[in-house]
């Protein structure tokens, strides 16, 4: 498995606490290009669900972590809820090899097996936002999981060009 | 007689004898107590009574009250100095007190009342084991025999007294009257560990009998049915059959061996090669106790012949028992050449690369051997490593990998497999360690920011580029990269105590105290439980950090608790001689007297001890530095600036006293706390000199005599050790001292520049020196002579300079004591002598930014006239170490 050429990179998941968060902030430094604020990090610590935050372990190193949290449907009016994927990130010298697949993949894995225990009982839909101008994202959620691109959200982003985003979505009942 | 019991010698009556024993099973039974109370009613009938009053001094005395209990026992003792039981706990007083002499003293006198006594004479034993009294020790191991022989641990104890007092035959003798003591059928003489334990021992005793491999050899073989230590059986065997000199068969013990699993362990290695080409038993001997990946192959520089011999026999034989050994493996890069080396070594770093090995380079560097009076050492000055075939070879293909990775994820054109995206990272990582071991270090930086664009995340960059920015000359960057590293894992003790020892190299100490703090307890003090935790390299560097800052009195108490800690490893033997007899583990005990006979040649103590001498060395030439707060100069200074300096002084007087005041409340605080929290009486350990101020009391010179004589003592093969000897010596006018040490250092390592500066040195001072006896001035006449290789001090100055001039490699420390040498002798002028270093202080050995800065100094000390030298050296070294911080 070590030799690996441009195959699958067999990685292994890992949790986000507070003794290696460092790690995430360096990851998504490397990754995108808007910083988070502390926030997002405190939160993905304070949350500590391995299930719903975690890294992709190859050869010992992070390479990629995604981050998702439950949280109501804005305009639901029965308190149904959402699946939100915050970031999603992997080393430019690690993409090309399903590192990405296979952490949303366990995400909506998780989620299949679980549908109906917790707080994913009100879960109805998965959801996250992308620029526009990232046609390698909306591709990979589109034809990889069958997310369906939805409306564009103007001025999103502050800081980079162009700033509107839009919204990839995919039901999960 | 009436007046006896008065003097307290009379029996008790029966009620109160029978309480005085109660009183002993009280103690024994550590209720201290009761037990008092029990002597207390005794002593309301009959205060004078001697042993009740010594019993109770000895419970008193496990309460923590030392000195009622020294009082109590010594009245009970005048009052009856003929009773075994008093003396008898007069020892055991000054045993507890670590005065083993006196305990001595006490328990013989004890025995000469009743000297049939076991449990004195178990205890007598015990101290002169300890002290290594081992005649006492085995005359009284005999009489205990004598009285008990149907204990095992009486003749066990007894053998062992044989053999530490170097009766080995007797040691065999007194083991076999034992084994023939015991009926046929016994537990003791079937299979099992204490019977194997003792046959191994027995074994171990008769091959130290000179020319008796034989004999061992043959009792290896009758004992082989109860030995389950299979492994050692082994190893003994394939020993015994080298030294007999019978390789063949000695090959056969060691393919066994590497059957029975034992195909990592390189001494087997080593072992094979030794059987192959039928080395002499004397070879043998060291090819056995080798360390790490050393075998006969990297011991000694064997002929081509004798390694194809070894190869074609590992190959043939070998290969198939272990194909997977990592071992098997690595040892043909010890014995193949030419191209199959270069084979080899490639299959080696590709497979070491793709699985991520970062001790790769390192583990590479033990091949760049060099031969040195025909042995084989390590080449480890950069000068030396980049000029090794070996290093050139690898740095070739190493360089062929990292083309081709970018190109095609391959290591090469040729290759099969294609490589994961770590391999590239692994092959920039091991590039950098080779311009590391070279002295590269901003070539191996920009690899290690490469490393950090691919992955971020990797912890053993950051580790390996604080190493970089250290070699390079800027350690507090190296402690910052070190620190960002640490972050990544706050769980990972081992690159939080790098960072900590980055940081005390970095001078700061308060930073790493937190650091390290991170992984101690969370109650208490940190810095006393490192010392608790006996956390022997921090405080080195710790003291060696306030050396640094000339805190002298920090510094000593630090090299202190190292000294400590070895006095209290030395003391934890104690509890093993009796164990060890008990569980049978005579081999392993031997190994433990042996390990404490040597304890203070140990490295650690070396360090602390050179430490506290060079500290006391430093006070005794500068005494103002010994005051941390010394007052400032008042009488040069203007009544205003005077009126002024004296107003900071109080003010930062107050301050201080205001700090010290409110951490002692502090501590009070959290102590209290600690009580009342969890109930538990935390021994409150209040340093009242943390600032090691008593220590700065001492006489300098008698403190650093004492650790240099025990230096002397336990460490004379390190050079060093002289090296601090003279400098001892020559302070306190001991010249013959003084030069003995030179003579010593200069056997062990001629070509240091240390030697030649204080040869040079000794040569000018001692002529000077007055009120030499006559006879000392005869030996000083006599053999001070072959110091200078019998030339004048100019003519050996002048010799020395040629030769360091003539010789390409000379190195750059070696340059800059003959620099000043010339000067000292008023031999060359100063712009003349400095020209040495400036010109070719580079090209040599020994460059690193550490000697480079001692250059600095030089240059600085010879102020104006060594202007135009000083900023010709700098332009010089910021060229080569451009990152070097603070050279100016």
């Amino acid at each position: 498995t070590m030799g690996g050429g441009n195959k699958d990179l067999e990685v292994e998941f890992g949790g986000i606490t507070a003794d290696n968060v460092e790690q995430l902030r360096k990851l998504n430094a490397a990754c995108f290009p808007v910083s988070y604020n502390e926030n997002y990090y405190r939160e993905v610590v304070k949350r500590q669900n391995d299930d719903l935050n975690k890294f992709a372990y190859w050869n010992g190193f992070v390479i990629g972590a995604v981050c998702t949290r439950v949280e109501p449907i804005p305009e639901s009016t029965n308190n149904r809820s959402r699946l939100y994927i915050m970031t999603l990130g992997v080393l430019a010298a690690y993409r090309g090899r399903n590192v990405g697949t296979k952490l949303i993949g366990s995400i909506l894995e998780y989620f299949e097996s679980n549908r109906n225990v917790g707080e994913l009982t009100t879960v109805d839909e998965i959801v996250l936002h992308v620029q526009t101008s990232n046609d390698d994202a909306i591709r990979f959620y589109t034809t990889r999981f069958g997310f369906e691109q939805g409306e564009m959200v103007e001025n999103y982003y502050r800081r980079i060009d162009p700033p509107h985003c839009y919204v990839l979505s995919k039901k999960l009942r | 007689k009436p007046g006896d019991l008065a003097l307290g010698r009379q029996p008790l009556p029966k009620k109160e004898a029978d309480l005085f024993k109660t009183v002993v099973k009280h103690y024994e039974m550590k209720k201290y107590k009761k037990g008092i109370k029990l002597a207390d009613t005794i002593l309301k009938k009959f205060p004078n009574h001697g042993e009740t009053l010594a019993m109770k001094g000895l419970t008193l005395n496990c309460l923590q009250k030392r000195e009622d209990a020294h009082a109590l026992v010594k009245k009970g003792l005048m009052n009856d100095m003929r009773s075994h039981v008093c003396w008898h706990v007069y020892g055991l007083l000054h045993r507890s007190d670590r005065n083993y002499n006196e305990a001595i003293k006490a328990y013989k006198q004890a025995l000469k009342i009743d000297p049939e006594n076991l449990q004195i004479l178990r205890d007598l034993s015990l101290l002169q084991i300890q002290m290594r009294d081992l005649d006492g020790f085995a005359v009284t191991r005999h009489t205990i025999l004598t009285l008990k022989p149907n204990t095992k641990m009486n003749w066990l104890s007894f053998a062992m007294a044989k053999y530490l007092t170097g009766d080995l035959r007797g040691a065999v003798s007194v083991i076999d009257i034992y084994l023939g003591t015991l009926t046929p059928g016994s537990p003791e003489l079937e299979r099992g560990f204490e019977s194997s334990e003792l046959a191994m021992y027995r074994n171990f005793v008769l091959a130290r009998i000179p020319k008796n491999h034989m004999e061992a050899l043959d009792h290896l073989e009758a004992c082989k049915s109860v030995v389950v230590d299979e492994g050692a059986w082994l190893k003994g065997k394939a020993h015994h059959q080298l030294q007999l000199g019978m390789h063949k068969e000695a090959k056969e013990t060691v393919l066994a061996m590497f059957r029975r699993g034992m195909t990592e362990d390189y001494a087997v290695h080593s072992a094979y090669m030794c059987c192959v080409l039928e080395l002499d038993p004397e070879s043998c001997e060291r090819a056995l106790v080798l360390k790490g990946t050393g075998t006969v192959a990297t011991m000694i520089p064997l002929t081509s012949e004798q390694k194809q011999k070894v190869w074609a026999s590992h190959k043939e034989e070998l290969r198939p028992m272990m194909a997977r050994s990592p071992a098997a493996q690595r040892v043909p890069l010890t014995l193949l050449e030419g191209d199959e080396f270069r084979k080899a070594i490639d299959a080696y770093c590709q497979k070491s690369l793709a699985k991520g090995v970062p001790s790769l380079g390192s583990d590479l560097s033990s091949l760049y051997l060099i031969v040195k009076n025909n042995l084989f050492v390590r080449a480890l000055d950069p000068v030396d490593v980049a000029s090794h075939p070996t290093y050139q070879l690898i740095v070739e293909l190493v360089d062929g990998y990292l083309e081709s990775l970018k190109k095609i994820t391959k290591f090469s054109p040729d290759n099969e497999n294609e490589q994961s995206p770590s391999s590239l990272l692994w092959t920039w990582y091991l590039r950098a360690t080779l311009h590391q071991q070279v002295g590269e270090f901003s070539e191996a930086l920009k690899l290690t920011e490469l490393c950090l664009e691919h992955t971020p995340t990797a912890v053993d960059v950051y580790e390996l580029q604080g190493s970089l920015l250290k070699g390079a000359g800027d350690i507090d960057a190296a402690a910052e990269c070190l620190d960002k590293g640490r972050e990544l894992d706050k769980q990972d003790r081992y690159i939080n105590n790098l960072t900590t020892k980055y940081m005390l190299q970095a001078n700061k100490n308060d930073i790493a105290l937190q650091r390290i703090s991170l992984f101690t307890r969370h109650e208490g003090n940190p810095e006393q439980n490192l010392f608790d935790m006996q956390c022997t390299w921090y405080e080195l560097e710790l003291a060696a950090c306030f050396a640094r800052k000339q805190e002298w009195g920090k510094c000593l108490k630090k090299y202190a608790a190292v000294v400590k800690h070895f006095d209290d490893f030395h003391e934890d033997q104690f509890d093993f001689h009796s164990y060890c007899i008990r569980k049978v583990t005579l081999r392993a005990y031997t190994d433990v007297l042996d390990f404490e006979d040597h304890l203070w040649g140990q490295p650690f103590y070396g360090v602390a001890a050179e430490g506290i001498i060079n500290a006391y060395l430093a006070i005794f030439d500068t005494p103002a530095t010994a005051m941390a707060e010394a007052e400032p100069d008042y009488a040069s200074m203007t009544p205003a600036e005077r009126k002024k300096a004296k107003a900071q002084a109080r003010k930062k007087k107050k301050a201080l006293e205001k700090k010290a005041m409110s951490q002692a409340e502090e501590a009070k605080k959290k102590n209290e706390d600690d009580q009342n929290g969890n109930k538990k009486k935390v021994a409150s350990v209040v340093d009242d000199d943390p600032n090691g101020e008593a220590l700065l009391k001492l006489d300098p010179l008698e403190e650093a005599k004492k650790y240099a004589a025990r230096l002397v003592k336990y460490s004379p093969k390190r050079f060093s050790t002289w090296i601090c000897q003279y400098d001892v010596s020559i302070r306190r006018g001991k010249v013959l001292m003084a030069l003995q040490a030179l003579l010593k250092a200069n056997v062990l390592d001629p070509e240091s520049s240390e030697i030649f500066t204080r040869i040079v040195e000794f040569s000018q001072k001692y002529p000077k020196v007055e009120g030499l006896h006559s006879t000392v001035k005869e030996v000083l006449t006599s053999e001070s002579p072959a110091l200078l290789e019998g030339k004048s001090l100019a003519e050996y100055v002048a010799k020395t300079t040629e030769h360091v001039r003539s010789d390409s490699l000379a190195s750059l420390p070696m340059k800059i004591a003959v620099a000043e040498a010339n000067i000292a002798t008023q031999s060359q002028s100063v712009p003349e002598a400095l020209s040495l270093v400036v010109d070719t202080g580079l090209k040599g050995r020994g460059v690193s930014t550490d000697s480079c800065r001692t250059a600095l100094q030089l240059f600085k000390k010879y102020g104006d006239e060594a202007a135009e030298a000083k900023s010709e050296w700098i332009a010089k070294v910021k060229e080569r170490y451009p990152l070097i911080a603070s050279f100016e």
